[in-house]
C-alpha cells in the first residue's frame, strides 16, 4: 500500500465533498486496526461497521447474494457514513447529510475514491 | 344485475353451474370437493389473481348461507356478486370474509364478460379493511372483553390480518410500479420479529436482516454517542442493490436490479407512494 497515495485520497475525498466532509478512517478488516484516519474519525464506529461489515456479508448469504462496492448507513441527526469494504482494507467516510446529496456522493464521489483507493493499494 | 352476470358466465364457464349455493347447512362432502382451496385470507387469494394476471372466476364459500364469486379477466377485477349484492359491494362484502373455502374456474372466452367494477383491487380491499375496521369499532362483530382472553386473542389475529393485508398492498403497489426491477422484498414487524408481509423473499433472509438492523442499532446505542438512523442502503453484485427501511413499526427489506429501477427512484417516487397508501389505509 502507498501511504502518500492514500493521503491523496483523503485529500480528493475532503475537496468534493466540502464542507459535507465530517470524517475519515481506513482500517485493516482482520483486526479492526486502524491504518488511516481523520481529526474527528469516530474509531468505534469504524470498529462496529467492520463488525456490521462481517454480519452483512453473512445474511446475505442465505438471500443469495453478494455486498458490492459499498453500503450506505443513515444516522439519527445529521450524518451518515459510507463504507467501503476493499479487501483486507474498509474505508469508512462520515458525512452531513444535509450538505451532502446522496447522488453525488455515489455517482461522482464514491467512482473517484474507488479508483484512487484501487490505485494506492496495489502501489 | 346478477342475473345477468351469472348469465354471461355460464357462457364462459367451462364446466358446472356457478349460482347452485348449497342448501343444507350442514356441508357435505361433495360440497367440500366443490371449494378445494382453503387456508388463505380472500384478499390473499385475489392478490395471487391479480398477480399473476389471471382470467377467471374465483367462487367463494363462507357457509350455505354465504357464497358468492369474483370475476377476473387478466388479472383485473371485472365483477363480483354475494347474495342480492353485486360489483363493488359484493366485493367488498366478502374480501372481508375469514376462514373461506374457495374454487377457482378458468374462463376460456372473456370477450362478453362485462366490467362492472372500476376501482382497482387495491382501492377496494382498502375500502374493505376500513369497513370492517368501523364495525369492530362499533362491537358489531367484535365483542372484546377483556377478561375473555379467547376471544382477545382472536381480535388481535383479526387485527393482524388486517395489517397484514394492507401491507400485502404496499407491497403489490410497489411490484406493479417497479416490474421486473423488484427482486425480493419482505416487511417485518421490528417488535417481534414476525414477516408480515412478503414478496418473492423467504423468511430466514427477512429475519437475518431484522437481526443486522438490531444488531448495528444496539452496538451504535452503546458504543458510539449516535443512533442509528431510518435507512440503510446496500449496494450488491449483479447490478442489484439492498434497502433496508425502518418505518414506525415495521423493518422493510427490498432487493432491486438499479439498472432497471435507479435508486432515486425508489426514495423519491415509489417509496412515498407505497407509504401515502399505508398512511392512508391506516387513516381509511
Amino acid at each position: 500500500m502507498n501511504i502518500q497515495k492514500i493521503n491523496v485520497c483523503m485529500d480528493i475525498l475532503k475537496k468534493d465533498l466540502g464542507e459535507g466532509f465530517i470524517a475519515s478512517c481506513i482500517i485493516m478488516t482482520e483486526d479492526g486496526q486502524v491504518l488511516v484516519a481523520t481529526d474527528q474519525a469516530n474509531i468505534a464506529e469504524a470498529t462496529l461497521l467492520n463488525d456490521a461489515t462481517a454480519f452483512i456479508r453473512n445474511a446475505l448469504k442465505t438471500y443469495p447474494a453478494e455486498l458490492g462496492q459499498y453500503y450506505y448507513v443513515d444516522v439519527a441527526g445529521t450524518m451518515a457514513v459510507l463504507v467501503i469494504p476493499f479487501g483486507d482494507y474498509q474505508w469508512t467516510v462520515t458525512v452531513n447529510k444535509k450538505q451532502v446529496k446522496l447522488g453525488l456522493l455515489l455517482n461522482v464521489v464514491l467512482p473517484a475514491i474507488i479508483n484512487a483507493f484501487e490505485d494506492a493499494v496495489v502501489s | 344485475m346478477g342475473g345477468d352476470v351469472q348469465k354471461d358466465f355460464k357462457l364462459i364457464i367451462d364446466n358446472e353451474e356457478i349460482n347452485d349455493a348449497p342448501a343444507a347447512e350442514t356441508i357435505s362432502k361433495e360440497e367440500l370437493q366443490r371449494w378445494p382451496l382453503f387456508g388463505l385470507s380472500v384478499g390473499s387469494f385475489l392478490q395471487v389473481i391479480a398477480m399473476e394476471q389471471q382470467t377467471c372466476i374465483m367462487e367463494v364459500y363462507l357457509d350455505a348461507n354465504h357464497t358468492g364469486h369474483f370475476c377476473f379477466v387478466e388479472g383485473e377485477l371485472y365483477d363480483s356478486v354475494c347474495g342480492d349484492l353485486n360489483g363493488e359491494n359484493a366485493a367488498m362484502e366478502m374480501i372481508a370474509w375469514e376462514n373461506v373455502r374457495l374454487n377457482i374456474k378458468q374462463i376460456l372466452n372473456a370477450k362478453n364478460v362485462e366490467r362492472k367494477i372500476d376501482k382497482n383491487l387495491m382501492l377496494l380491499m382498502m375500502e374493505s379493511s376500513r369497513r370492517r375496521d368501523e364495525v369492530q369499532e362499533n362491537g358489531e362483530h367484535a365483542d372484546l372483553e377483556m377478561e375473555d382472553v379467547e376471544t382477545l386473542e382472536d381480535a388481535e389475529v383479526v387485527a393482524d390480518d388486517v395489517e397484514r393485508t394492507k401491507l400485502d398492498t404496499c407491497l403489490n403497489l410497489m411490484s406493479k410500479d417497479m416490474g421486473d426491477a423488484l427482486k425480493a422484498a419482505s416487511i417485518i414487524s421490528i417488535n417481534d420479529g414476525k414477516v408480515m408481509a412478503s414478496y418473492q423473499d423467504d423468511q430466514e433472509t427477512a429475519e437475518s436482516f431484522v437481526r443486522l438492523t438490531n444488531f448495528m442499532k444496539n452496538t451504535y446505542k452503546s458504543e458510539t454517542p449516535y443512533e442509528l438512523g431510518d435507512h440503510i442502503i446496500m449496494d450488491l453484485k449483479d447490478q442489484h442493490t439492498l434497502v433496508i427501511l425502518m418505518i414506525g413499526e415495521h423493518q422493510w427489506n427490498i432487493v432491486f436490479n438499479n439498472v432497471k429501477c435507479s435508486l432515486g427512484m425508489l426514495r423519491n417516487i415509489i417509496m412515498p407512494k407505497v407509504i401515502r397508501t399505508f398512511n392512508e389505509m391506516n387513516v381509511g
